[in-house]
């Protein structure tokens, strides 16, 4: 396991990803995916979730009708991993922990 | 106490902390908490005048911390020690720090934690073999109980020169892991089934946190209320993700959790 976006990619029921650290936003998600435009609602939540008082935890999943958000916090690094519903979200959240891990790591 | 530098040893080491004070010209203490150990590094002016880790002191405590990949540090500024212990410029010291980490590397491929209990091995290949004074030190301490960490307490050597020690005899194949052997005679004790899934789990988790790997599995698997042998790959994954949890060193929990969600991904194919 190289602890990748790659890895998480290969998760049946991940369509994308969304890596965000201070200004920079990177969105990894199919063209016509509702999220694939959402810079600035992204851009919104990770200056709320920045703030660690308004956040239960490091990792934080937020269910919508017929998605989930997982969202992984390391530092000023955020990951959010966009899924289905029927995904298995344990799986995703053991990847996502260690790709976040990693891009912690990563100088920019 | 004016505290005006912390953060994880996970992301920053030892020796670039000491690089950043050094190079601030700072003058203060060091404070550095792995877990299970703690140690002190004073500086004055942006020189490293004292060190302590446990019952090491000077440069031996400086290497020893060097190789600390979790845990936290604070600077405290103006601290000064008692006593001097170190006169040896940083480049010198954080050259040489910088090869215990490359060492250090090494060895965690081969030995990946201190928690780990060795046991002598009744095959070995080699005709003659040839110890110096310490590798027969450590020898004498090994009785399938002791831990590498206990036994660097127990002979006042630092963990990180013990795990070299123990990495030689090792390679020479004088040792084998002991604590493999008991957990497989322990899985029939406490009712754990022989799964290939349960196997790599019990092995990577023995890794990561001794001979309480099967107890911690069958525990977490009755607080979840999970059938160890159901062949759901979603209950599998969230019983490796709550035991990853509950490792207690941050590095040890990563590289379990690594190896289980390889394993898992494996499977899910």
């Amino acid at each position: 396991m190289k602890g990748t976006v790659k890895d998480l990619l290969k998760i049946s029921g991940v369509h994308g990803y969304a890596i965000v650290r201070d200004r920079n936003i990177q969105i990894k998600l199919p063209s016509k995916h509702r999220f694939a435009g959402a810079k600035n609602q992204i851009k919104i939540l990770y200056d709320d979730l920045m703030q660690a008082q308004k956040r239960p935890g490091n990792t934080i999943e937020i269910y919508l009708e017929d998605l989930v958000l997982t969202v992984f916090i390391s530092g000023i690094t955020m990951l959010m991993v966009l899924s289905s519903t029927r995904v298995n979200l344990a799986l995703v959240r053991m990847t996502g922990k260690l790709v976040i891990a990693n891009l912690a790591k990563e100088k920019f | 106490m004016n505290q005006d530098i912390s953060g994880g040893l996970d992301n920053t080491r030892c020796p670039e902390i000491i690089k950043i004070l050094s190079l601030g010209r700072r003058s203060g203490r060091l404070f550095l908490n792995n877990g299970s150990a703690t140690g002190n590094i004073f500086f004055r002016d942006g020189e490293v005048i004292h060190a302590q880790c446990g019952a090491l002191q000077g440069i031996k405590a400086i290497y020893e911390l060097a190789v600390w990949t979790s845990g936290e540090y604070t600077f405290s500024v103006d601290e000064t020690p008692d006593i001097v212990t170190v006169d040896m410029p940083v480049d010198t010291i954080l050259s040489e720090a910088t090869n215990r980490i490359r060492q250090m590397d090494r060895i965690v491929s081969l030995i990946p934690s201190s928690t780990i209990v060795y046991a002598f091995d009744p095959d070995i290949k080699e005709k003659e073999i040839t110890l110096k004074s310490i590798q027969w030190k450590v020898l004498a301490q090994i009785d399938g109980k002791k831990s590498i960490a206990d036994i660097a307490q127990h002979i006042g050597l630092g963990v990180s020169d013990t795990m070299k020690v123990f990495y030689t005899l090792v390679k020479a194949g004088l040792l084998h892991e002991a604590y493999l052997a008991e957990v497989e005679s322990t899985l029939d004790l406490i009712g754990l089934p022989d799964t290939p899934f349960i196997r790599a789990l019990k092995d990577d988790l023995t890794r990561a946190v001794g001979p309480i790997a099967p107890f911690m599995i069958t525990e977490t698997a009755r607080e979840m209320n999970i059938d160890l042998l159901a062949e759901d790959l979603e209950q599998k994954a969230a019983l490796v993700e709550t035991i990853s949890s509950k490792i207690p060193s941050e590095s040890m929990s990563l590289k379990f959790l690594d190896t289980m969600t390889d394993w898992i991904h494996t499977e899910a194919m």
